[in-house]
């Protein structure tokens, strides 16, 4: 037996035990305490200021490198292929045709075969680069943060780099991410249990009280989990009760990222597992919006439950993402009309990453939500900017296609996003034949419209 | 190895500057579209193209598709549909609608030839050399449409009307008792650009 308990084995042990206790202090003292005040040391302020001059550094020294070696930098915004001008449909074509024969044309009123050249020129622009599917992917960064994950072609550069490189590598996944982990779990964790703790009180002001503050708190938590640091601007303008309040979609964070700064109900589909536990705790002490998958579909159950909630105007302010689906964080897509035909004020929040200290965007396609998780974890910290923006209505004379588009212009102008027609679906489906016939309505237009003019004359 | 990846082989990036005429850069720029449109795949297949939205709303879409696909193109001298492209294979399509660099008389000739031989091979989708009225026609149907604009008779004669032209440009060339075959390149260069 003795030879179990030798004293290197001893001292190995006393050595852990001092560690794992100073580790968890630590953690409480600077994490956790904090979370449940709401306070701040701004030690993360500080961690993001230090890792900017570091990034500036490393990408002076990476343009540096390639003038000496004569390498080509990758520029990813050249667009230097295509070019474009913005000219009319019509006068396009007649500029095809005038380039073309010796034949004098004023209007552009007969078939000529140069017209196709027209549609061709657009159908290859658009294969080459076009508004939509560029948004379904990471966006591409001009400097380098340090990550191998958005290394595209830099190179080998210098020694200094290449350590530097290797010391983040080694903070990141030996020090951050266990620390996030556990973080996470702590989060999660005493969520489900209070939430569950708190739903065995009787209904009343003392019961919303004790939710609302251990939601806040429990969010807080991830929130250092993901060494978020977000800047709210505007507060004045946070949603109010009996109101809906909309944001533009990047990733599953954002619930996270909003309901730490204020209490929400949620909408949502059940999921099962871990996801399911924690949707069914929360519900138990306030009344969040869970839909069962069949009862998804149907529209208009789903948009009564959420004129119902409405109604009681103690009831706090629904979170709705339009969009539907995650979108790369550099323009907005269509919001679907269901969230603004119920009524109710509207409060338009926009997101903004900022993709230097780790790229936010779920890929759904090509991530997992656990890989995509843990990739959030190992970055170095997830930078955002929350806008809260002064509360709509629908008005009068608006359907709620157009107060859609008001809503989603106001998001896309104040998160310095790209404002978009186009449907998130596309991620997925495809474009409605619909779309083909108005090209060939305007062509055919041109033609017949001028047609009669002959034929009167 | 190391943990910084180094460019996919300059040197195929050379070769290929050599054959089409695109500059480094841009051959990396259409590199990574041709990664994003294949889902990193290796090859390109029809169906990728279809996830274009822009794309879709073309009335000649399917022609467009089809022309990267079409050996015709490829300036390797071969016939025939491919089911799938490697990234060469379209970049050789792309650089036909390179703009010219400013270039002697001749060559700024050659490349217009080329450009009009690529249009060409989207009218003629048989591989046979010549554009019949059919062909002719299929293209001008697809271009109009058949809504109440336009009712069938007048998209009828429209391309009737087209098709009298071009027939009428390559008959004065023709022998009385030759049968009118189709429309060759040379017959279509003429019909674009009038002359003798």
């Amino acid at each position: 037996m003795e030879l179990f308990f030798n004293p290197f084995d001893n001292l190995v042990c006393i050595l852990l035990g001092i560690s794992l206790t100073v580790w968890f202090t630590l953690l409480l003292v600077f994490i956790i305490v904090p979370a449940i005040f709401g306070v701040s040391f701004g030690i993360r302020r500080l961690y993001m200021k230090t890792l900017l001059k570091l990034f500036e550094w490393a990408t002076l020294r990476i343009e540096r490198g390639a003038k000496e070696n004569n390498h080509h930098l990758h520029k990813p915004y050249s667009n230097a292929i295509i070019a474009k001008e913005p000219t009319s449909f019509e006068e396009e074509i007649k500029e095809i045709r005038r380039s073309g024969s010796n034949k004098d044309l004023d209007s552009a009123s007969e078939f000529e075969m140069s017209d196709i050249f027209y549609f061709t020129r657009r159908g290859v622009a658009s294969i080459m680069d076009d508004e939509v599917t560029k948004r379904f992917s990471a966006e591409e960064l001009e400097s380098w943060n340090l990550l191998t994950r958005s290394n595209n072609n830099f190179h080998y550069i210098s020694l200094r780099l290449t350590v530097l490189w290797g010391l983040g590598l080694v903070i990141r996944y030996s020090f951050l991410l266990p620390l996030r982990v556990t973080l996470a779990f702590t989060g999660v964790g005493l969520l489900v249990f209070l939430t569950c703790v708190i739903g065995l009180l009787p209904n009343g002001r003392l019961k919303n009280f004790l939710s609302e503050k251990v939601h806040l708190m429990c969010y807080r938590i991830c929130v250092r989990a993901l060494t978020a640091i977000i800047t709210y601007h505007d507060s004045e303008n946070k949603p109010k009760k009996g109101g809906i309040c909309v944001a533009n979609h990047t990733s599953p964070i954002d619930v996270i990222i909003l309901a730490s700064d204020g209490c929400y109900a949620m909408v949502g589909q059940i999921h099962g597992g871990l996801m399911g536990v924690i949707q069914r705790s929360m519900v138990k002490a306030c009344p969040h919006i869970w839909f069962e998958r069949s009862e998804v579909k149907d529209r208009h159950l789903v948009a009564k439950r959420l004129s119902d909630h409405l109604e009681v105007k103690t009831k706090l302010p629904i979170l709705i993402f339009p969009e539907g689906t995650c979108i790369n964080n550099t323009s907005v897509m269509m919001f679907k009309k269901g969230s603004f035909e119920i009524g109710g004020t509207v409060y338009p929040v926009a997101i903004k990453y900022d993709p230097r200290f780790g790229d936010a965007f779920w890929n759904s396609s090509k991530f997992g939500m656990v890989s995509y998780l843990l990739r959030m974890m190992s970055s170095w910290a997830i930078v955002c900017s929350v806008w809260y923006l002064p509360p709509m209505s629908r008005e009068e004379d608006e359907d709620a296609v157009q107060f859609a588009n008001r809503v989603k212009a106001a998001i896309a102008r104040q998160g310095g996003l790209v404002d978009l027609l186009w449907d998130g679906g596309l991620k997925r489906g495809k474009v409605k034949e619909t779309f083909k016939e108005e090209q060939q309505k305007l062509y055919s237009k041109m033609l017949v419209g001028t047609q009669e003019d002959r034929s009167r004359s | 190895m190391g943990a910084f990846q180094s460019s996919p082989g300059q040197p195929e990036y050379v070769d290929l500057k050599e054959k089409t005429g695109f500059s480094i850069s841009q051959i990396r720029v259409l590199h990574t579209r041709f990664k994003l449109l294949g889902h990193n795949g290796e090859t390109l297949k029809r169906d990728h193209f279809n996830s274009i939205p822009d794309l879709a709303c073309n009335p000649i879409r399917s022609q467009i598709i089809e022309a990267f696909f079409d050996r015709r193109n490829f300036r390797q001298n071969g016939e025939g549909p491919v089911d799938e492209i490697h990234f060469e294979e379209f970049l050789m399509v792309m650089s036909h609608f390179k703009a010219p660099s400013p270039r002697m008389i001749e060559e700024r000739e050659s490349v217009r030839r080329e450009k009009l031989r690529f249009i060409f091979n989207m009218h003629d989708t048989d591989d046979d050399g010549t554009i019949t009225l059919e062909e002719y026609r299929h293209v001008i149907d697809e271009l109009l449409s058949l809504t109440e604009d336009l009712g069938k008779d007048t998209a009828k004669d429209i391309a009737d009307a087209a098709m009298r032209e071009v027939a009428s440009t390559s008959m004065a060339h023709m022998e009385p008792d030759e049968f009118f075959e189709g429309i060759t390149f040379e017959h279509f260069l003429k019909v674009l650009f009038g002359g003798p």
